[in-house]
């Protein structure tokens, strides 16, 4: 049994084995049987440096014989057919034309033929001239290098191809590199021209650079890349550093410039910064004798000068009106200023807190009854010229009293101070309790008109707790009819505005006169008790006049911005100056 | 005596100093300062500039023209042929740069007329744009300023002594030559006209080249 099925297997294996070589010969692919050749394609031709030149073709089907392929040639010239002349040096499936049968500016038919013992095929002919192909290898010895300073670059050389004849000017090549960062991954293309070095600015520590190049004739195609040359960028390189230097040295140049200027500035950086205190312009004034405290030296210094001028003509001294506020009326109360609007107290002013000494700031004040329509201080004039005051138009009351209490500026030891600024600022917090008094005297207050001066007449309307003036005539305010204008005559020693009452006659010419704007000026208000609205220089009573806002609080201010302020030669206002704007 | 002879000695030499006037434009080798003029390499690099231009044009024609018509079969006749050109490097070099300078102004002058009558059958037709119309009238006149050009160098070269025979005597030879090649040029189609200016503007490329780095070695050679 076993020779039996080992004769079985022996059949079927030869009987698959013949199946499978029929299978395998009949299951060709190039097709069932042999034939002439497939027709070759040519592929195209290529010169290298304009003086040779290649052509490659790709052969068709072989035809299951051994085939041969032959390329053929003709110029335009001539119609002779010629064979190409090496079919080795640039390998299989081309042929090489060398200088002799390279021309340039030729144009060439050229064709590749197949054969095999069955038949022929050519290809598609195809009209070559040589200044049309050229395609160079690729540039050559490409290194990069590093070259170390304050600006570190790469620097990349390359030589050009080899063969390609560029010094006698035949072909003109350009080139072309390719830059990679490795981390980056992000490749540059540069154009070099014709040269054959590059310079890459800043790279990147670091960073491993890869650089190829490749070229291109004039009228032509590009070469291949180059091999890649590779350069790794030390970690150590200082970057910016010198952008850094300059930055330094930039700013410290400006802030160099900066403090020259601030220094020769100095003075006036140091105004702008910290203005200064204006001090007193007391003439004769001694500051370190009010730190001292002694206050009786000091106004003794100021008085010393032979001022204020003592009254030569007291046959001229008629009376000086002196207006208290009654006091009946609100004996304890503070002479606060009363609901009518027109009646103000003012307090003389001790402007010790200012410390600019003493601050004789006697507000002229007229006071009437206060039934009576009183009016408002229309005018304290300063010497020399007519005190208008308004009296009330009814009888005064006994206690009645206007106090006038002569401002002055405390610029100046006498009470006849900036006329305009006979109303004097109401210091804040002054006890007007200090008005009580009629005539008061706070301390190192220079009372213009102390009553206590016997040189002169004063008219005190009946004035309790008079400081003991002598005999007075009697001026009260009921003697004075309204709009009854007082002449200050002088200011006395103490302080006190010597009065005499204007005659009529001079009166009219006063209206004429005065109020046009010469001397005189209607006060028209009192705003809140340190500001004496001064009517314009007419006959016209109403608000024409523009305020007086003389707030003298710092008295020793100049106010230089007052231009119609001018200081005489002695330090008093000029009255006439002053009013002639009005 | 002298003083009757003076008028016509100083007529005389007005006309002598005409020609001096004429071609007295200061020529400067490289190389030599306070001189204004351009040197003679200067001058190559400007005229190969313009060369590369025109063969630029026309192989932007060529190929528009390619898109155009169907590429027939061309003649490959130009009417330029007449005149013998290396066609090899070793062929270059071999010839003088007297020769090589006459040759430039041979084709130069041969191909005046096609292409100022090439610019005006361009006008004609009507499947081109005016883009490839400006690209022929700048051809014919950039081949007129080329022609203008390679004449002045050529000039220079003599003035220089490199070259023995003056321009005049190149241009006077030629000037049959291109009357009788005249009947030629009209004959040719446009399509051939292209075809061979092609070819030519590059030949006088590369002799502009080759001339430059013989005479005027320093950059680009």
């Amino acid at each position: 049994m076993m020779k039996g099925s080992a004769l079985v297997w022996r059949r079927t294996y030869g009987r698959l084995t013949s199946v499978l070589l029929l299978l395998l010969l009949s299951g060709r692919p190039e097709g069932a049987s042999v034939g002439p050749p497939g027709k070759p394609r040519l592929i195209g031709c290529r010169s290298p440096e304009k003086e040779t030149f290649t052509c490659r073709w790709e052969p068709g089907s072989r035809g299951g014989l051994p085939t041969q392929h032959a390329l053929y040639y003709n110029t335009e010239n001539s119609e002779k057919v010629f064979e190409c002349p090496d079919y080795e040096t640039a390998g299989e499936n081309s042929c090489f034309f060398n200088k002799t049968y390279t021309s340039i500016w030729v144009s060439y038919n050229i064709t590749v033929v197949a054969r095999n013992a069955l038949g022929n095929a050519s290809s598609d002919s195809i009209d070559v001239d040589v200044m049309n192909i050229v395609q160079p290898h690729h540039p050559e010895n490409v290194t990069v290098t590093l070259e170390d300073g304050d600006n570190p670059y790469l620097q990349v050389k390359w030589e050009k191809p080899h063969m390609v004849d560029t010094r006698s000017g035949w072909v003109t090549l350009s080139y072309e590199l390719c830059v990679k960062r490795e981390k980056d991954n992000k490749s540059e293309l540069h154009f070099a021209g014709q040269q054959k070095h590059f310079r890459i600015f800043r790279p990147v520590p670091g960073e491993v650079y890869v650089v190829k190049v490749h070229c291109k004739p004039d009228h032509g195609y590009w070469s291949e890349w180059s091999a890649p040359a590779f350069m790794k960028v030390p970690d150590y390189i200082p970057r910016e550093k010198s952008m850094w230097i300059l930055l330094a040295v930039f700013t410290s140049f400006i802030l160099l410039i900066l403090a020259w200027a601030l220094v020769l500035k100095k003075s006036s950086v140091k105004h702008f910064l910290l203005p200064p205190v204006p001090g007193p312009k007391i003439k004769g004034f001694d500051s370190h004798l009010l730190k001292k405290g002694k206050s009786e030296e000091i106004f003794s210094v100021l008085i010393g000068q032979g001022f204020p001028p003592t009254s030569d003509g007291e046959d001229l001294l008629v009376e000086y009106l002196e207006v208290s506020e009654s006091l009946q009326q609100d004996p304890a109360a503070t002479p606060l200023p009363e609901a009518k609007e027109q009646q103000r107290d003012w307090s003389p002013a001790p402007f010790a807190d200012s410390g600019q000494g003493p601050s004789v700031h006697h507000t002229l004040q007229v006071k009437t009854g206060e039934e009576s329509a009183t009016r408002s201080v229309k005018q304290t004039q300063a010497f020399g010229g007519p005190l208008v005051t308004s009296s009330s138009s009814q009888a005064p009351k006994p206690d009645g009293k206007a106090n006038i209490i002569s401002s002055s500026s405390s610029l100046r030891p006498s009470c006849v101070q900036e006329t305009l600024y006979v109303a004097e600022v109401l210091i804040k917090g002054l006890p007007p309790a200090t008005q009580q008094d009629r005539q008061v005297t706070p301390a190192g207050v220079f009372p213009c008109n102390s009553p206590v001066d016997s040189n002169y007449t004063q008219g005190e309307t009946g004035h309790s707790g008079n400081r003991g003036t002598a005999q007075r005539p009697d001026v009260s305010p009921s003697a004075l009819k309204p709009t009854e204008y007082v002449e200050v005559q002088n200011v006395n020693q103490e302080d006190r505005l010597v009065l005499r009452p204007k005659a009529k006659e001079d009166i009219g010419d006063l209206w004429q006169v005065g109020l046009r704007g010469q001397e005189y000026s209607k006060v028209s208000e009192v705003i809140n008790d340190h500001l004496l609205l001064l009517e314009r220089g007419s006959t016209l009573a109403g608000p024409s006049c523009s305020a007086m806002e003389g707030t003298v609080e710092g008295r020793a201010q100049q106010q230089p911005a007052k231009p119609t302020l001018q200081q005489g030669l002695n330090g008093y206002v000029d009255t006439g100056s002053m009013l002639a704007p009005y | 005596m002298f003083r009757k002879l003076k008028g016509p000695v100083l007529f005389l030499l007005m006309f002598l100093d005409v020609q001096i006037i004429v071609g007295s434009t200061p020529i400067c080798v490289h190389g030599h300062t306070g001189c204004q003029a351009l040197s003679l390499a200067d001058l190559f690099d400007r005229v190969i500039q313009h060369s590369a231009r025109v063969h630029g044009l026309s192989s932007d024609l060529h190929s528009d023209f390619d898109q155009y018509f169907l590429p027939s079969k061309i003649n490959r006749n130009c009417h330029t042929s007449y005149i013998l050109t290396p066609n090899g490097k070793e062929n270059a070099q071999r010839l003088a740069g007297e020769d090589l300078a006459g040759v430039i102004l041979k084709l130069l002058l041969a191909w005046r007329d096609p292409l100022s009558q090439f610019h005006r059958s361009m006008a004609q037709h009507e499947d081109f744009t005016s883009f490839s119309g400006n690209k022929a009238l700048e051809m014919s006149d950039m081949v007129q300023q080329l022609r203008l050009g390679v004449e002045r160098v050529a000039e220079t070269m003599h003035l220089l002594g490199m070259i023995s025979n003056s321009v005049r005597g190149l241009i006077s030879k030629e000037a049959l030559g291109s009357q009788a090649s005249g009947s030629e040029a009209r004959s040719m189609t446009d399509q051939q006209l292209l075809y061979c200016f092609r070819r030519d503007s590059h030949k006088i490329q590369i002799y502009l080249k080759i001339l430059k780095c013989r005479i005027a070695p320093e950059q680009g050679c």
